[in-house]
């Protein structure tokens, strides 16, 4: 029965999002804040012992049903559980969002456009959709979960709705994890098939077992839906733009949690992939080649955010590696430390700008160092840990776990090893030009600014677990039921070689002005090999292009189907307003898809409709309609209100039912 | 035709006689005398099938009967006091506000 | 005593009955209604329930017709009263006529069947016995009903002595 205490993890956000939501009482900016802190703690509280008497062997694998419903062969059974991976996932997701959640209590109360209620909400709403995912025990809630997350994902992306650049990149964003959601949906609904189950209990094992053709392309579509959400290459195109949400969503959905959420369903299905040589093989390419792709386009950035954004992008492809070489296990402790540096940077970044000349760029970084100390202590420790400072950040020990599992993965795993080692160099000279960036002299002296303690608590308790953490990445990986590899010295003298050549460089790129010059110029690599401008090119403008020529140019065509007149004047008016709603003023087809529904409704309309439009069988409808109405006028008039007449009814039914009476016994 | 028959067929003449009267009367008074006469033609029809049973029943019933009718006349003429004070005169037919 | 007496009585009830509900005038239905149920207390003794028939008596024919009573000292009498309610008698009588005759009728064609001898006499011990032993319960609902009847007339003058609410 403990088991079912796993619901109130999810319950406290999503009690909080229909309180916020809703909001029956207009809360006050106090209010909403503090119901916003409970709800987002709620789930901490509640996990925190859980996870932890899991961790410890003293509370076994739980799982408690919700639902359970059987056709026929399949069966249909919802259920949220507690084993290794989702108390070590869910215990990070909680403990995460609740630093966050804090920092956003003060962070956002001085935001522009600070219309709280619904930013909480929204992020309440997101930590049940996330924490659902995490802790399912079966396939819908997983989906579920999954969607969730994604919807939060753009509301919260769009949060600053006056800003159309936001706007735009919340439907970038949702409309490209949409694209690789269809496939995770697809795989997990073949999966169903073979397995009978929505159970993951009973789904991954059949999975794994799989020897027909269906195994690696179920296989294949899990993996398309990680690389989705995660944000992979050739996905990766959202995540940049995406930062155009608030910092704490940054820091919450877009490089710790939900972006990695990728990670987690790789790591949880892991037994599938693991059967599947090839797919197994292509995660470890697709992520390395992300991890690569991913660090050398943050060289390039100069706005922070954007160079988290890649950085995420690049880090979260060293958990695909450790996937495809077969140690999930190290891959999830990398999510862990990945969570906890990320958040911790995009939150200090945050702090930063705020201390700094304004903006998110790296050249407004100046002299923020000693203007808001604290928080740039905090930003370098997470930095290091993201560069992988050999021994002691938390970084290096999951990254090197990683490298060195691939190392020891075959021939493919050495290709992959190198690979990532050149990664890291570069993660290690991206990770360091802001704080390089920092610490150089401001060319306007300010005085130290104001750092809230609600701000920078959660950032001290974050930079300290981003350091010290390291120590937890070995007996993690064996909780997991991974093996923490044991490559030789100079693999691991390699990666260290690795993380402080690329610090030097990182202070090279920033002091020497010549290199300095090179990153700047270098924008092809800043907008992330322009995959954007690819897309556009091979699939929007045909696209448009085949539309446009469907309708004739300048949509004139649509128009003409409309014939005017007829005695349908109304309905003709409200169409031709959707014709004209759907067409750019200018002329050009914008919505083509809209377009179309309204030529389909149309043409429904002429060719069944109107035919019948004003004929008699119309009227015997409206003579129906109003024979009712004539009838209930007539009924309402055997209400008299007079006693007699109701006594009157009442003996005609006793002389009927005596009659009926008599008639029953009648010989 | 035995003499229960008989007593059971004047028991219902009075049912009867008593349903015509709350029907077709207008003043509420009437109507209430209308009610105990009603009410009479039951009790005289457990009295005599009490009786040509030889059971104590009967009388038993009559005795409920009698209790309900006293029950009904007195909250009957409170509602006829009232009613009068209200509508002014005895009218059954005045106090029609759940017309529909 | 006999059935033929107990007949004769109820034949004399159901004039009476049949008589009071067609007056005009509401002493005059009043004293007919007296009437009708004192010849039922004659029928009950007849048919040996004297039980019964005191109880009649005792308190239809006394207390329900007394409160009756008070209630017609307060209407108006006289002949133009008389007029008015004949107008309201005379609107529509056939409908209800009618509506009772169906009524009626099934229930006198259910009458007929064997039995004979005398009445078999009810005694109030064993009345007693009944209502105070098997049926307490009964007589329990019983009292809570008058009970309940008394707090209902309660409520309803004391709405007149306040006011409209």
């Amino acid at each position: 029965m403990l088991a079912y205490l796993l619901l109130l993890v999810p319950t406290p956000p999503l009690a909080g999002f229909v309180l916020l939501a809703l909001d029956p009482y207009r809360l006050d900016r106090r209010a909403v804040r503090a119901a916003a802190l409970v709800a987002g703690c709620a789930p901490l509280v509640v996990m925190a012992p859980m996870a932890l008497a899991h961790l410890t062997k003293f509370w076994g694998d739980q799982i408690a049903p919700i639902f359970t419903l059987h056709v026929g062969n399949y069966e249909v059974a919802l259920a949220v559980g507690l084993d290794t991976l989702s108390a070590v996932t869910a215990l990070t997701v909680t403990f995460v969002s609740a630093c966050v959640l804090i920092y956003a209590l003060d962070y956002m109360s001085g935001a522009r456009n600070a219309d709280l209620r619904r930013f909480f909400a929204l992020m309440n709403l997101f930590q049940a959709g996330m924490l659902s995912m995490v802790l399912a025990a079966d396939s819908i809630t997983f989906f579920l979960g999954w969607e969730l997350m994604g919807l939060c994902s753009f509301f919260l992306i769009s949060y600053n709705m006056t800003s159309p650049r936001a706007f735009a990149a919340g439907q970038k964003a949702f409309v490209i994890t949409r694209i690789a959601d269809a496939a995770l949906l697809a795989g997990l609904l073949l999966l169903f098939l073979e397995a009978g189950s929505v159970r993951l209990a009973e789904l991954i094992p059949a999975g794994a077992a799989l020897d027909t053709a269906r195994g690696p392309l179920i296989a294949a579509l899990l993996l398309v839906g990680a690389m989705g959400k995660s944000a992979q290459f050739p996905f990766h195109t959202w995540l940049p733009t995406a930062m155009a949400g608030p910092t704490p969503v940054s820091a919450l959905l877009h490089s710790a949690t939900m972006v990695a959420a990728g990670a987690v369903l790789l790591a949880r299905f892991a037994p599938v992939l693991a059967a599947n040589d090839s797919v197994a093989a292509a995660t470890a390419v697709a992520g390395v080649v992300t991890a690569l792709f991913g660090a050398a386009s943050a060289v390039a950035q100069t706005d922070v955010k954007r160079l988290l954004a890649y950085s995420s992008i690049s880090q979260i492809g060293y958990m695909l590696v450790a996937v495809g070489v077969g140690v999930p296990a190290v891959a999830m402790a990398h999510f862990v430390v990945h969570a906890l540096f990320k958040s911790l940077l995009f939150m200090a970044s945050g702090v930063l700008a705020h201390a700094g000349a304004g903006g998110t760029s790296i050249a407004a970084l100046r002299g923020t160092a000693r203007r808001a100390p604290i928080s740039f202590a905090a930003f370098a420790a997470g930095a290091a840990s993201l560069a992988g400072l050999p021994l002691v950040t938390a970084g290096w020990w999951s990254k090197e776990a990683i490298l060195a599992s691939a190392f020891e993965a075959g021939w493919l795993g050495l290709g992959v090893w190198a690979v990532g080692l050149t990664a890291a160099a570069l993660t290690a000279v991206y990770a360091f030009r802001p704080v390089f960036t920092a610490l150089r002299a401001p060319e306007t002296e300010t005085p130290r600014g104001r750092e809230s303690w609600l701000a920078v608590g959660p950032l001290v308790v974050l930079a300290v677990l981003a350091l010290a953490g390291g120590l937890g990445v070995k007996p993690l990986t064996e909780l997991l039921g991974g093996h923490p590899p044991h490559p030789a010295l100079w693999v691991e003298l390699a990666g260290a070689a690795a993380a402080l050549l690329g610090i030097a460089g990182s202070a090279a790129v920033t002091f020497l002005p010549a290199l300095a010059g090179r990153v700047a110029r270098a924008r092809r690599l800043r907008a992330g090999l322009q995959m954007d401008a690819r897309y556009y090119a091979l699939l929007v403008r045909p696209y448009r292009r085949f539309v446009r020529r469907l309708s004739g140019g300048r949509g004139e065509w649509v128009t003409r189907v409309v014939a005017p007149g007829r005695g349908t004047e109304g309905v003709e008016r409200e169409l031709e307003g959707a014709v004209r709603h759907a067409r750019q003023p200018e002329g050009a087809t914008s919505d083509p898809v809209g377009q179309a529904t309204v030529v389909l409704g149309l043409w429904v309309w002429r060719a069944l409709l109107l035919p019948f439009s004003p004929d008699r069988m119309d009227m015997a409808w409206m003579q129906g309609a109003r024979g009712i109405g004539r009838a209930a006028e007539r009924a309402r008039r055997l209400q008299t209100g007079r006693v007699r007449d109701y006594a009157l009814a009442l003996a005609l039914g006793l002389a009927a039912l005596l009659l009926i009476g008599w008639g029953m016994t009648w010989r | 035709m035995t003499g229960v028959s008989v007593l059971l067929a004047i028991a219902a003449g009075l049912f009867a006689a008593g349903l015509f009267g709350v029907l077709a009367r207008r003043t509420i008074l009437m109507q209430l005398i209308s009610l105990e006469i009603m009410l009479a033609g039951p009790a005289l029809a457990f009295v005599a099938a009490g009786a040509h049973h030889g059971m104590v029943e009967g009388t038993a019933m009559f005795l409920i009967v009698l209790a309900l009718a006293a029950a009904e006349v007195a909250l009957g003429l409170a509602i006829y006091l009232q009613l009068r004070r209200d509508a002014g005169d005895g009218d059954a037919d005045a106090a029609r506000r759940l017309r529909g | 005593m006999s059935w033929a007496i107990a007949i004769w009585a109820g034949a004399l009830a159901l004039a009476a009955a049949a008589l009071a509900v067609t007056r005009d005038s509401v002493v005059h239905a009043l004293l007919l209604l007296l009437g009708a149920l004192v010849a039922l207390a004659a029928a009950f003794f007849a048919l040996a329930a004297p039980f019964a028939g005191a109880i009649q008596l005792l308190i239809y024919a006394g207390a329900v017709v007394a409160v009756f009573v008070f209630v017609v000292m307060t209407v108006e009498a006289g002949a133009a009263a008389r007029a008015r309610e004949r107008a309201l008698f005379a609107g529509a009588w056939q409908l209800p006529a009618a509506v009772a005759a169906l009524a009626l009728v099934p229930m006198l064609l259910r009458l007929g069947g064997a039995g004979a001898g005398a009445p078999a006499p009810a005694g109030a011990a064993a009345l007693g016995r009944l209502m105070f032993g098997d049926w307490a319960v009964v007589t329990e609902l019983l009292s809570l009903l008058l009970i309940a009847g008394m707090i209902g007339v309660r409520v309803l003058r004391r709405r007149q002595k306040g006011g409209r609410p």
